[in-house]
């Protein structure tokens, strides 16, 4: 193995498993295919080729695969592109344990970028834009290595440092073109059919049931994965929200459970209108995401319409409808990995609008049902701590404020009891969301205060335009009957553990990259025609700040500093390449010095015999000792040197020894002229 | 058109189309392939990563043609040639390559519009300093080879394209005949030993000085006697008695032709090889041409490159230009 090879291999190896990683990313692949295609790629890279003397028999076993991936398409268990895709990483991995060999290592490239190609329709993953470029650079080393390596002759090292300076430049100008491909290259069609969603890995850890149960035992892990995305329009630009968002109510409470009186509402419609709206609606557009795990939407409190619901899926999206069911549930029909609609929601001031009467009978009645049995000790609480306060927002506000004070907040849950909200008031005195919810709902009804709990989730985390919400930030409240003013918006929970108690590191980690991934999302996935009409306007006309002139800075705007730079570096680039042109040796510059020398001699009129080379004519003239000779031997010296030597002749030195040559020219005719000017004679004078 | 427009067009047309050709390896029809389903791919779908992928694709294209442009500029190349070539034999040529300036990479050297197989390869070569490539040619028929150029090719950096400069490189490779198996015998000696005594009639042994005479073209310069050579001005070189040695003249035979030709040349070749290998004169006769017998690598070398000459015009310089 020529030194150099072992690298090249590994290089080789990395690039195929960044390949079949920007597949696995989606979480679609077969776990068997992983783990085949794992164990191939350790062994390659450990240098065991297991497969290197019988790679044809060994090529069975992928025919077997074939067979079984095939048998998983027709049986509905398999995406014909998923199945393509492991099938093309489990050549890909055949290949690595087979002998390298050039036919083997261009089967590994070719895969590879299959494979790239494949996990492009599987994943629209920030992942998978990291792995494409690792794959583009891994591999682009591991070809220009082999290229360097075939032609370096038998025995010799390849030399693989000399080889990476350029190569990285290559690459990096590669990198460039591609995303100035990708900014530039006009799309020609409108709709994408790119990846939305993809299942990745782990369980969904929310979603919605139909009932809310106190009880249970163990710990509420603080999860801190993302289930949701919002842009809110007007925006509030504040960091963190601290907004309800709603999933649905519950009326009926039996004791253990929360359910809801009544059923569906509304089947199938493409646009709900929940309540009527105003002209300061808030309008969302909301991203759940497949960590969310149900079909419940959610919008901030309190909404007013929602729709333009599309189902997000590993082939795509398309539209969808939405169901309306009681407790102001919204579902969309269709069970998705992710989901994307529109949102329209009263401010957060105002209550939700509805009036007692209108609410549906069932309704009506479950507002103000306690369950039987219920511990009498619930309404005395109750009656003691209002003191006879009946105004329903002034008496949830003064009983929250009470269970706040009075009750600690835990994510320990108390076990299975047979009445919670007995234990939780009179017992643990501790509890989650949930609790205090129920207690406040509770203990309102039995003064006679109609309300109902409330779920979904609290919080809002900024993140580059707009807010997402954690699994952790799951949440109850309570919903308040107010006259005139509808549901209002009353919390029980201390408002320090309202927000999703998760590991703060781990979430600003996941912030980090959840801000990453939305600028990959709005800048790659989503980029369409509309973005690239945008970017051209912005070269043609940058937009002008909204600021007042007197805001405005004194300095030029950046696009002039920009402007400056690019003509600096042009003309730094332009005087290089003038500098380099001058400094370039000019072809048969000794041929043009000799041709200058000639005619100067010619100017001496100095015997020459026909033909005669100029070296030969200063060895003649100094034979002869003549007295241009010492000036011809520097002339003479260089031109050889200059013609047959390797030694061109420096910049501005022909000149040189040319004018030297012209002044022991022009002296010597000087003194051949007087030497044959005839002796003046005397001339006789007349006396 | 004036001749110094002409001079400018003609400049213009090679500026407009420089000396390369381009040729898509095995490798890069694959990936061309590939390249054009993940576009068509990208239309049809609108999947953005497929066009993120597609232009990191045509991106790689761009810069593999940048970058093996780069290493074909600025180049020279000079031929060292051979020692001796003789045909249907592999044998070892060399050529010296150079670039002032920038690295360049994975450089393939050939003959270009040549009959020769074969060639040289370099891994890297540094900028300033002249790197000798070693190939192992092979031609397929004696005589002389007219060399036009070197041919440089590199697929640098990715092997996707062939990139290919001939560098315009004029000479002349003679080519000797194979030196075959001789199934003939070469017949009687013209001369053979005479007893123990020396024959003053041959002159090139290592016995007593018999005489002085003009230096022969192609003599041992060792035999040249100083002295005398300097008191004459002219080169003259010692005849000795000589005792061992035989003597033969090869004779290609006139009016034979093609194979025949072919077949008789190599005998003779074959046979002068083994004749001189032994320590005897060989002479050569041809039907344009005679060689004095002599004996020596000298020797060997006046009858291949008589030989190889037979059947073509010969040149008028005994030398030939690109060995």
């Amino acid at each position: 193995m020529k030194p150099g090879m072992r690298l090249r291999l590994v290089l080789r190896d990395l690039a195929s498993g960044c390949a079949f990683a920007s597949m696995a990313v989606s979480g679609q692949l077969p776990l068997w295919t992983l783990a085949l295609y794992g164990v191939a790629l350790v062994c390659a890279l450990a240098g065991f080729r297991l497969f290197a003397k019988r790679a044809r028999l060994t090529a069975l076993l992928l025919l077997g695969v074939a067979i079984l991936l095939a048998l998983n398409v027709l049986n509905g268990a398999l995406n014909i592109v998923v199945a393509a895709c492991a099938f093309a990483g489990l050549i890909s991995g055949h290949r690595l344990l087979s002998a390298p060999d050039p036919a083997t290592d261009g089967q590994v490239h070719l895969s590879g970028l299959l494979m790239v190609a494949g996990g492009a329709a599987l994943s629209g993953e920030l992942v998978y834009g990291v792995l494409l470029v690792a794959f583009g650079v891994l591999a682009s080393v591991a070809l220009a290595l082999g290229v360097v390596e075939a032609a370096v002759p038998e025995g010799e090292p390849v030399p693989v440092r000399s080889v990476m300076p350029p190569l990285a430049t290559g690459v990096g100008f590669a990198v460039a073109g591609a995303v100035a491909f990708f900014v530039f290259f006009p799309r020609l069609n409108w709709n994408m059919t790119g990846p939305r969603a993809s299942p990745g890995f782990g369980e969904p850890t929310t979603g919605f049931s139909n009932t809310v149960r106190l009880g249970g035992a163990g710990t509420i892990k603080g999860n801190p994965r993302v289930v949701l995305r919002a842009t809110l329009n007007p925006d509030p630009g504040v960091t963190a929200l601290n907004a309800y968002w709603i999933g649905r109510t519950y009326d009926i409470f039996d004791g253990q459970e929360w359910t809801t009186a009544g059923g569906v509402r509304r089947e199938r419609e493409a646009m709900l209108t929940l309540r009527p709206g105003g002209d300061s609606l808030v309008h969302q557009r909301v991203e759940l995401l497949p960590a969310y795990g149900g079909r419940t939407l959610i919008a901030l409190e309190t909404p007013s319409r929602l729709g333009n619901a599309f189902l997000n899926s590993t082939t795509g999206s398309r539209r969808t409808f939405l169901q309306e069911l009681s407790g102001g549930e919204v579902r969309v029909l269709e069970t998705g990995l992710g989901y994307s609609y529109e949102a329209y929601s009263l401010p957060p001031e105002a209550g939700s609008g509805d009036v007692f009467r209108r609410l549906p009978p069932l309704e009506q009645d479950a507002l103000l049902a306690l369950p039987e049995g219920m511990d009498p000790r619930v309404s005395q609480t109750a009656a003691r701590v209002l003191n006879g306060e009946r105004e329903p927002l002034a008496a949830a506000q003064k009983l929250a404020t009470w269970l706040q004070r009075e009750y600690a907040y835990t994510l320990e849950l108390g076990g299975n009891v047979d009445d919670p909200l007995a234990d939780f008031l009179f017992g643990r005195k501790a509890g989650h969301c949930e609790h205090f919810a129920t207690a406040l709902t509770l203990l309102l009804r039995t003064q006679g205060i109609r309300a109902r709990l409330a779920t979904g989730f609290f919080g809002g985390e900024r993140v580059n335009d707009g807010y997402i919400l954690r699994a952790g930030d799951a949440h109850a409240w309570t919903h308040v009957l107010v006259p005139g003013r509808g549901f209002v918006t009353v919390d029980a929970t201390p408002p320090a553990n309202r927000p999703s108690q998760g590991s703060r590191l781990l979430e600003r980690l996941l912030a980090l990259y959840e801000a990453v991934e939305s600028r990959w999302r709005n800048s790659v996935v989503d980029y369409s025609f509309r973005d690239q009409i945008d970017v051209a306007r912005a070269l043609v006309r940058p937009s002008q700040p909204d600021d007042a002139p007197a805001e405005r800075s004194k300095l030029p705007p950046p696009r002039a500093f920009g402007v400056a730079l690019v003509a600096g570096l042009g003309a730094y680039l332009v005087w290089r390449a003038l500098e380099r042109l001058a400094r370039r040796a000019r072809p048969l510059e000794a041929t043009r010095f000799l041709d200058a020398v000639e005619a100067q001699l010619a100017t001496a009129r100095l015997p020459r015999a026909e033909g005669e080379p100029l070296e030969e004519l200063h060895a003649r003239l100094t034979r002869m000792d003549h007295p241009l000779a010492s000036t011809l031997t520097p002339v003479t010296r260089r031109y050889l040197e200059a013609r047959f030597g390797g030694r061109p002749l420096r910049p501005g030195e022909a000149e040189h020894l040319l004018r030297a040559l012209r002044r022991a020219v022009e002296h010597w005719r000087r003194e051949a002229d007087k030497a044959a000017r005839p002796p003046s004679e005397p001339r006789a004078r007349a006396s | 058109m004036s001749p110094r427009l002409k001079q400018r067009w003609a400049r213009l047309r090679a500026f407009l189309r420089p000396p390369r050709t381009l040729k898509v390896t095995r490798v890069g029809r694959t990936y061309l392939v590939v390249t054009f389903g993940v576009g068509l791919g990208a239309l049809n779908t609108g999947n953005n990563l497929l066009y993120l992928l597609l232009g990191m694709l045509l991106s790689m294209v761009v810069v593999s043609g940048v970058l093996s442009e780069r290493c074909l500029r600025d180049l020279t190349v000079r031929r060292v040639g051979t020692d001796a070539a003789f045909a249907r034999e592999p044998f070892a040529f060399r050529w010296a390559v150079a670039r002032k300036q920038g690295h360049a990479f994975a450089l393939t050297l050939a003959e270009a519009d040549a009959p020769l197989a074969g060639e040289g390869g370099v891994g890297y070569l540094r900028a300033g300093a002249e790197h000798l490539v070693r190939a192992d040619l092979t031609a397929p028929r004696r005589g002389p080879v007219t060399l036009t150029g070197v041919r440089v090719t590199t697929t640098w950096p990715l092997g996707l394209f062939a990139k290919t400069r001939v560098l315009p490189l004029p000479g002349t490779l003679l080519v000797y005949p194979r030196r075959g198996y001789a199934c003939r015998d070469p017949g009687e000696a013209v001369r053979g030993p005479v007893g123990d005594a020396g024959n003053p009639r041959r002159n090139d042994g290592t016995g007593d000085v018999t005489g002085l005479r003009e230096l022969a073209d192609g003599e041992d310069a060792r035999r040249v006697h100083w002295l005398k050579s300097a008191s004459q001005g002219k080169l003259l070189r010692v005849e000795r008695e000589r005792e061992e040695r035989r003597t033969w003249v090869l004779t290609v035979e006139s009016g034979l032709a093609g194979e025949e030709l072919e077949r008789r040349i190599e005998e003779v070749a074959a046979q002068a090889h083994r004749l001189l290998d032994e320590g005897h004169d060989v002479g050569l006769d041809t039907a344009t041409q005679r060689l004095r017998p002599a004996t020596g690598i000298a020797q060997e070398r006046h009858i291949l490159r008589t030989l190889a000459w037979l059947g073509f015009e010969a040149p008028e310089s005994d030398e030939e230009a690109a060995a």
